[in-house]
């Protein structure tokens, strides 16, 4: 569905992105996580054609993005980092007025429902909060059911439950056959989330694999044990996969005699600092 | 064309909600009673007073002025529009749907500035001071219009918001010296003007000199294509 190809792009003359390289099948979650600055928001403006002149190949849909790409917006939807609401207008005439720009779209009243909007949708938006106005950013992406998703930190600035309902729509959302582009600095909902995640890295995409890969393969798992000895408590580590030569533990199991013990696995977050020697954030 | 027709729609309703836009539609029909009935009145007062002619001879450059409020006002109102929609990520927003970025640009400036067309014509044909042959009312429409899409694409492209965008337009009114310079410096010092189009379009209306409409023509455009990539960077 996407598919891009020695992707380079500067803002100004010094080197930016760069030797961006990958694809994304139909119906698979795609994470960017990356720091701050790093040009997630930046790479997804170029997906979606906002920024040209770029260098490399870009395809989205099957649409070459250097050719004309009328087609292509009536088939994604966009949630930017920021909210794009007309504020002296309610929650529903911004939905309907978007709407009314495409060939189809769906009804707006569920979709006001799905966020728990629909007792507020006759508020103007400048009396929305920064989560109702997050939601509504964010269901305005949809009102034309677009096969291909870009959406730009979408749970950010939601309370917990509000991020959980709206992680649920997206898990949805890909069951229905949807193609989804989602950058976060949060890695909970990038392991929960993405199919498979790239860390992107002063421009550069630094990995590329599934959760579940990346967590594997750069970390081992680690058991912490503690126990009394003369009077003291003493805290050891261990790798998970050397517990069994590990005397000084099978003694102290044998003797009933540990205090605590813990397995810890590494995140996505450890990952990100062991691949590039920083922080998520 | 859906999408384009929703969206002047919407360009409208800001202006229909917005009390600043109200009067600076009404302005030229304002500046157009101010003209058609004081000057005269004025003109009649003074030559109780003083010899000869006074207000007269600049019958034609008060019609320049009314003729340029028109196209100068609706492009001001898209400048204001782009602004605040600019502000609130709209722009962009609307460049990513089926309106598309040129239909963003279509919809907000292209549109007014062809109503314009229209609009300033029927202004002149009831207020004006001087007797315009249609060509002259079609030639002026235009390149009125073209010199007003110059001041909308500076307002968006080098004010912050829409209180600089306020002051920028204003500002920009000293666009109207460019009418006023040929009607009184006779000599060569008139030329250091000649970067601004009105200049041309009052040289134009005075002699009627097909190489002056050609400089109105060129100098505009010109300013077009500086301005329209700050234009676009800015507001996408
Ligand atoms: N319009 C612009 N003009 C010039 N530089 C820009 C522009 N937009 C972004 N940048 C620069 O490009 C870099 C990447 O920005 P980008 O918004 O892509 O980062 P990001 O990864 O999305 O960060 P965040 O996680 O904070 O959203 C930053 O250094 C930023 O200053
Ligand atoms: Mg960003």
């Amino acid at each position: 569905m996407i598919h891009v190809q020695d992707l380079q792009f500067s803002y100004t003359s010094h080197p930016f992105i760069a030797d961006i390289n990958f694809t994304v099948p139909a119906g698979e979650i795609f994470g960017f996580l990356g720091p701050s600055g790093a040009g997630k928001t930046t790479i997804q403006k170029i997906l979606t054609g906002l920024l040209t002149g770029f260098k490399g190949n870009v395809e989205v849909g099957g649409i070459d993005l250097r050719k004309s790409n009328r087609d292509l917006y009536e088939r994604i939807g966009v949630d930017f980092e920021f909210p794009s609401l007309y504020e002296k207008l309610t929650g529903k005439e911004n939905l309907k007025f978007f709407a009314s720009l495409y060939k189809h779209h769906v009804a707006i009243d569920p979709l006001l429902e799905s966020v728990g909007l629909i007792n507020d949708a006759d508020k103007k938006v400048s009396a929305y909060s920064k989560g109702m106005k997050s939601r509504l950013d964010f269901i305005k992406a949809l009102v034309h059911d677009p096969d291909i998703l870009f959406l730009d930190e979408p749970t950010s600035g939601l309370d917990p439950s509000n991020a959980r309902v709206m992680k649920n729509i997206i898990l949805q959302l890909k069951a229905n056959g949807k193609t989804i582009l989602l950058t976060t600095h949060n890695m909970y909902d990038a392991t929960e989330l993405c199919d498979r995640v790239a860390f992107i890295v002063d421009g550069k995409l630094v990995a590329l694999d599934t959760p579940h890969n990346l967590i594997i393969s750069h970390g081992a798992s680690t058991v912490r044990y503690s126990y009394i000895s003369e009077g003291e408590e003493k805290t050891i580590t261990t790798a998970l996969d050397k517990t069994g030569t590990d005397a000084l533990l099978l003694q102290l199991v044998k003797e009933n005699r540990l205090s605590t013990i813990h397995s810890s696995e590494p995140t996505l977050n450890d990952i990100f600092s062991f691949l590039t020697g920083r922080e998520l954030q | 064309m859906k999408p384009i027709v929703r969206s002047f729609g919407m360009f409208v309703r800001q202006i229909a909600n917005d009390g600043m836009l109200w009067g600076v539609g009404l302005a030229p029909l304002l500046l157009g009673v101010m003209i058609r009935f004081g000057v005269p009145y004025v003109e009649t007062v003074l030559s109780g007073y003083l010899p000869g002619n006074i207000l007269v001879p600049y019958y034609q450059l008060f019609d320049l002025v009314l003729f340029l409020m028109t196209p100068y006002m609706f492009c001001f109102a898209s400048a204001m529009v782009m602004l605040a929609e600019r502000d609130e990520n709209i722009a962009q927003y609307l460049a990513i749907t089926p309106l598309g970025k040129k239909g963003y640009v279509f919809s907000r400036l292209y549109v007014p500035v062809l109503l314009s067309v229209p609009a300033s014509i029927m202004v002149m044909l009831y207020f004006s001071l001087t007797v315009w042959p249609t060509r002259h009312l079609l030639e002026g429409a235009i390149l009125m219009g073209l010199l007003s899409t110059v001041v909308a694409l500076l307002v968006v492209s080098i004010s912050r918001n829409r209180v600089e965008g306020v002051a920028v337009g204003k500002l920009s009114g000293l666009l109207i010296l460019g009418l006023v310079v040929p009607y009184f410096i006779e000599s060569g010092f008139q030329y250091l003007v000649c970067f601004m189009p009105s200049f041309w379009i009052a040289r134009y209306f005075l002699d009627g000199n097909i190489l002056f409409l050609l400089s109105a023509l060129v100098t505009s455009l010109v300013w077009i294509a500086l301005l329209f990539r700050k234009f676009s960077t800015k507001l996408f």
